[in-house]
């Protein structure tokens, strides 16, 4: 009952956040062999339902496509043919490992609160645009339209957190597009792992890491000990005020370090703090996914 | 226990835990907190940071010093520091308790007491025996009772029935007894404690000396009264007229603020006054005692009013009282024809304010008599006989004041053989008027200022008819103390020894002047026996003086105790109050005679330095004071904030959010803040809103004059008639409201009682706006002058109020007012005074329902109606009785249904018309 409660409001703040952005239409050029049938035209030849023009006839037609009324006004036979209307799939992966589960301020969202609301005003959008979304790791396929949202919905409210900090290795279909919420702290060498392994499949991705502000400025001081949300261990800090240069130094290296693996592989990378608007980062996907067309 | 000045530790072995507070420090030293601990997600990027910057914390300093005073405050307050807790007495010997219980101990006696008892209880617990010397003579003896080594529980039993005597002290003695004590001889050297008075001694020596001798038996403590608390000496100096002059003494230079008061047998206040003085004030405070000649014979006593001791109390005898006046009549004159004879005028002008005896003149010598009134009625004036006259001139030489009066018999017989007449007298009378003269008859000439009727208002109505007339020339040392326009004599008068002739040369019937039937006549009578002297002495041949009853310690009259002896009557005049006649009042049931202990009491004198090394404490008990609370308290908080700054100092509080913590704070500081003055909050809006609470009750309300004596009585006057309206009619009051003039709404209020004696100051111009706004919307203002008869006629100030006021002519209160008949039948409307004339607004004028917007007099009304806390009343009415009260009373019913009501009950003057209307 509650967990219905909760999962209808966060659905209804994933659609208000997505509701001010215009839909989302997703270039599908290459990915044929992925889309199915969609409502946005293509603007080129295709199966499709629209009218979109009439051609000489060329050998090798099917008999069915010739107009009869067009071949009847002129002394050429045409055939008829419609606009290519196609719908993109679009995989989507937040981080729902313990390290999510962390904000430093009770008036800022904790971070996989932010990474689900991204993660649905996202598909929302998406399915607006009437792309088909699905969940990696979730077992059924990519669905268009409000029943995929609410799906994905109640599967997010419903999985427990997992120990992956990175997308676990499944195969997804050529060209599809994979978008990918999450803190991505773990080592560099994982994250590149899984990238190159996506790249590998013809997958284009995109990376969005979502930070806490604490996380990025370290703004503690005196003596502490800091314990790891996911079994690293612990590190008593004598005085935090003064690594605080190093930190904000490894944090930059860290954050370069994934830039170059999205690059390398085509990828994109962006970078979000939950002190931030939702949209900021939203507008940043929506550019992302844009500029694959 | 061990003690440090006034400081002394209950449990002493916890103070050793003051030790461990080194090691303490060290060990806090040595182990810093707990970091704060903290879940941090991107803890690989700072592991590879965290082994550079590993030191060694240390506590912080602030942390340490709160542990550290934790740790004391907890030592301390386990050791039980106590501060004035008793001290062990020094010495191994008996506690020797000397107490003065003398006249002076009387103001303080519980306090006393309360001390004594201490100091044995102490002296029990240590197994010390006890000797108690008290220093006053005891009852019936010379000497204060022999001292005795006693038992605590003896001392108790005799420290429960010890009582200050009403006499002085006999110290010398006592403490000399307490030497020759021959147990002290085998006994270790114990301590003294002196309770004294505060008092430096007459001739029994000083108490420093005392002091000195006593060094032997111990260190010497000497218990003192605060200065203000001292002993005071009451003393009543001079009798003029209507005021007592009274003089209070005190011990050293203090400020004095002492309350006298007179009272009455019943223990009723009739009257008070403030004795003050301040720093440095050179003698002692007089105050006086306004009492009018109706009050003053009533005074049984004058005392203190608070402190009181047999110092502080005196009484009063018939020698203070205005003496019984009596009127010289032949038996069998005028009794068949009263309105004939000079003596019934006589009489009617004496009764409100002396005791007038009436019989013939030898057998009005034989008892007390300060006047004797010898009216001429025609045929003999009673003192012709030689042997008589002779006696009435040693009565008037021993200070008696023979007042005579014209007549027939005397103008027949003029100057002959009479040595009892103020001047010589040509024979025969002279005729001012009548129907063979030509000449009006005469009127009187304004009185003399040096006279003894310098003041009175003269009538315009009084003529002399005849007079008898004085030998101009052989006038001699004779006054005339009044006369007529043409300046010849009416009442002359001369000294005789101590005593006075005093001769009105006009009859005291109405035959020869209409001055009897005046109420000048009055006036001027009531101004000669104010001349009256006090009391005579006692007879020296008269029988012994018996105790009837005495003062105690307290300055409480009771039966005189069995050791009291008579005194001789020859000797009562130098008799002193001590322990064989303690002061009290003497002599038979009907002649009381006074013996007052400050009449012989010299001026009390605070204690002369003292030597080296006596201790001097005080009365007011030592409070105790545990810190023991105090000092856990502290603990208990610094462990609730140890407690948070360790959290804090391991994150476990929410300092993430440090922007919070102020606010958090503040807002449990807000509530508490609100929690406390929320109750202030409260009433300081009812005490605002003054108009919510007072426009839903009906009260009476009275003008706040900045006399608080004044303004006390308003209150309380107001309060017993709100009570009597309550109880007796159908309205129902609130509490009376004091209101400013100026200031206060009026509109809510029926009804102002305004006090408005000759002293008070106007009100502002805008205040007198604001009440004839008030008067003008149908309001009802009581002016009351307070100023009994005198006021009959409206003074000067009140006419002035008058014009201010815009307020119409005033009429003094028609027979068929309806303020005689509001709520009971009333004729007159006495108040304290009787008889003075009350004004109302006059009829005719329709206005307002015809009630009147002012109602002005001079009765007093708000004493008469005053009751005290116990609801008895506060101020003895004059004349006086019960009947009169009850009559202000009622004058106060009528007057609260009169505003109330209107002029509804003026319809009762149409009830026989009614009444006959229906019958028919």
């Amino acid at each position: 009952m509650s967990t219905h409660r909760l999962s209808s409001d966060i659905f209804h703040r994933a659609e208000a956040a997505g509701a001010e952005l215009p839909p989302l239409l997703v270039a599908a050029e290459r990915v044929a062999a992925t889309v199915s049938q969609g409502v946005h035209g293509r603007r080129r030849v295709g199966p499709g339902e629209t009218f979109w023009q009439y051609r000489r006839y060329q050998h090798g037609d099917p008999m069915q496509r010739i107009d009869w009324r067009m071949s009847a006004r002129s002394r050429h036979v045409f055939v008829r043919q419609t606009e290519w209307e196609a719908a993109q799939s679009v995989w989507l992966w937040r981080d729902a490992s313990p390290s999510m589960d962390y904000c430093s301020r009770a008036c800022w969202p904790r971070k996989s609160d932010r990474a689900n609301l991204l993660l649905l005003a996202l598909a929302s959008l998406l399915a607006r645009g009437g792309e088909h979304v699905a969940l990696v790791g979730d077992d059924r396929g990519p669905a268009p339209g409000r029943t995929a949202l609410k799906r994905l919905t109640a599967v997010l409210m419903r999985r427990a957190q997992s120990m992956d900090s990175v997308p676990p290795p499944v195969a997804l279909p050529r060209f599809a597009s994979l978008v990918i919420i999450g803190d991505l702290l773990t080592p560099l060498d994982q994250v590149a792992a899984m990238v190159g392994r996506f790249v590998a499949q013809g997958v284009r991705g995109h990376l969005l890491q979502v930070l806490d502000p604490a996380e990025e400025t370290l703004p503690f001081s005196g003596r502490v000990r800091f314990v790891g949300t996911e079994g690293e261990g612990e590190a008593v800090i004598g005085r935090v005020e003064r690594v605080r240069p190093a930190y904000a130094a490894a944090m930059a290296a860290h954050r370069a370090g994934l830039n170059r693996i999205a690059r390398a592989g085509g990828w994109t990378f962006a970078q979000h703090h939950t002190s931030r608007p939702a949209q900021s980062a939203l507008l940043a996907l929506y550019l992302a996914l844009s500029a694959q067309s | 226990m061990i003690s440090l000045g006034p400081l002394s530790f209950a449990v002493p072995l916890a103070l050793a835990g003051l030790l461990a507070l080194p090691a303490l420090w060290w060990l806090l030293r040595a182990i810093p907190p707990r970091p704060r601990q903290l879940r941090f997600p991107p803890l690989r990027l700072l592991a590879g940071l965290a082994s550079s910057e590993q030191s060694v914390e240390r506590t912080p300093p602030w942390l340490l010093v709160l542990r550290l005073v934790l740790a004391t405050a907890l030592i301390l307050g386990v050791a039980q520091p106590l501060w004035n807790a008793g001290k062990p007495l020094p010495g191994s010997g008996p506690l020797v308790l000397i107490v003065d219980d003398g006249w002076a101990a009387g103001a303080d006696w519980p306090a006393r007491q309360t001390v004594m008892a201490d100091l044995v209880d102490r002296a029990d617990r240590e197994g010390r025996r006890i000797i108690l010397v008290s220093t006053a003579p005891a009852p019936g003896l010379a000497e204060p009772p022999p001292p005795r080594l006693l038992t605590a529980s003896e001392a108790r039993d005799r420290i429960a029935a010890l009582a200050p005597h009403p006499w002085e002290t006999r110290r010398d003695v006592a403490i000399a007894a307490l030497r020759a004590l021959p147990a002290l001889e085998s006994m270790p050297p114990g301590t003294v404690v002196w309770l004294s008075d505060g008092l430096r001694g007459g001739e029994d020596g000083t108490v420093a000396g005392l002091v000195r001798s006593l060094r032997a038996l111990g260190p010497v403590r000497l218990v003192l009264p605060d200065p203000g608390a001292a002993a005071k000496v009451l003393r009543v100096s001079a009798v003029s007229g209507e005021t007592l002059k009274v003089n209070v003494a005190q011990a050293g230079a203090g400020t004095l603020d002492a309350v006298v008061q007179a009272v009455d047998e019943n223990g009723r206040i009739v009257a008070r006054a403030l004795a003050v003085s301040s720093d440095g004030d050179a003698g002692s405070p007089a105050a006086e005692l306004i009492l009018p000649a109706e009050l003053r014979n009533r005074v049984a006593r004058v005392e203190l009013a608070s402190g009181r001791t047999a110092g502080s109390v005196v009484l009063l005898d018939a020698r203070w009282q205005r003496r019984p006046v009596g009127i010289a009549a032949s038996p069998g004159i005028g009794a068949e024809l009263p309105l004939l004879s000079p003596s019934y005028y006589l009489e009617r002008a004496l009764e409100a304010g002396s005791e007038v005896r009436r019989g013939e003149v030898a057998a009005l010598l034989d008892r007390d008599l300060s006047i004797l009134i010898v009216p001429d009625d025609g045929i003999t004036d009673g003192i012709s006989d030689p042997g008589l006259h002779r006696r009435i001139d040693q009565w008037v030489r021993d200070g008696g004041i023979l007042l005579r009066f014209a007549g027939p018999g005397l103008a027949m017989r003029g100057n002959r053989d009479d040595e009892l007449l103020p001047v010589p007298l040509r024979a025969g009378e002279r005729i001012h008027g009548g129907a063979m003269a030509w000449r009006e008859p005469a009127r009187l000439a304004p009185f003399p200022a040096a006279g003894p009727f310098a003041g009175l208002n003269l009538p315009p109505d009084v003529a002399i008819f005849r007079q008898v007339l004085a030998e101009p020339a052989l006038a001699g040392p004779a006054s005339v103390w009044a006369e007529l326009d043409d300046g010849t004599p009416l009442v002359t008068s001369r000294g005789h020894a101590q005593g006075r002739l005093v001769l009105f040369h006009v009859s005291a019937d109405p035959d020869w002047s209409s001055l009897p039937l005046s109420g000048l006549f009055v006036e001027m009578l009531d101004r000669i026996i104010d001349l009256g002297r006090g009391g005579t002495g006692v007879a020296g041949d008269g029988p012994p003086l018996a105790p009837i009853r005495t003062l105690d310690g307290f300055g409480d009259l009771g039966p005189a105790p069995p050791s009291a002896r008579a005194i001789p009557a020859s000797l009562f005049a130098e008799s002193a109050a001590g322990s064989q006649h303690p002061p009290g009042l003497y002599g038979s049931r009907d002649r009381r005679q006074a013996l007052n202990l400050p009449d012989t009491l010299p001026d009390p004198k605070a204690i002369e330095a003292l030597p080296r090394g006596v201790e001097v404490a005080g009365y007011a008990p030592v409070p105790e004071i545990d810190f023991r609370p105090w000092l856990l308290g502290l603990a208990l908080t610094l462990i609730v904030i140890d407690l948070a700054a360790s959290l804090a100092l391991r994150g476990l509080l929410p300092v993430g959010r440090r922007s919070r913590m102020p606010r958090t704070a503040g807002s449990v500081v807000l509530v508490f803040a609100v929690a406390t003055a929320a109750p202030a909050w409260a009433q300081q809006a009812i005490a605002d809103g003054t108009a919510v609470p007072e426009a839903l009750v009906t009260s009476l309300a009275y003008v706040d004059t900045g006399n608080a004596e004044r303004d006390a009585i308003s209150r309380r006057g107001l309060a017993g008639l709100t009570a009597i309206v309550n109880r007796r009619t159908a309205v129902e009051l609130g509490e009376p409201v004091r209101i400013d003039l100026a200031t206060d709404e009026l509109i809510f209020y029926p009804f102002i009682y305004w006090p408005l004696s000759a002293d008070a100051t106007m009100p502002s111009d805008a205040a007198l706006r604001r009440l004839r706004a008030y008067m003008a919307s149908g309001g009802t203002v009581l002016v009351d002058t307070g100023a009994g008869r005198r006021g009959d006629t409206p003074a000067a100030d009140l006419r002035h109020l008058a014009r201010a006021l815009d307020l119409p002519p005033l009429a003094p209160v028609p027979e068929d007012h309806v303020l005689g008949r509001a709520y009971y039948l009333l004729s007159a409307f006495p108040g304290r005074f009787a008889g003075g004339q009350v004004w109302v607004e006059r009829s005719g004028d329709r206005l307002h329902d015809g009630v009147s917007g002012i109602v002005a007099g001079g009765n007093d009304w708000a004493s008469a109606w005053a009751l005290d806390a116990n609801l008895r009343p506060m101020f003895a009415v004059v004349p006086g009785g019960e009947r009169q009260r009850e009559m202000a009373y009622r004058f106060g019913v009528n007057l609260v249904m009169y505003v109330l009501t209107g002029n509804y009950k003026a319809d009762q003057v149409h009830l026989p018309a009614i009444l006959e209307r229906l019958g028919r």
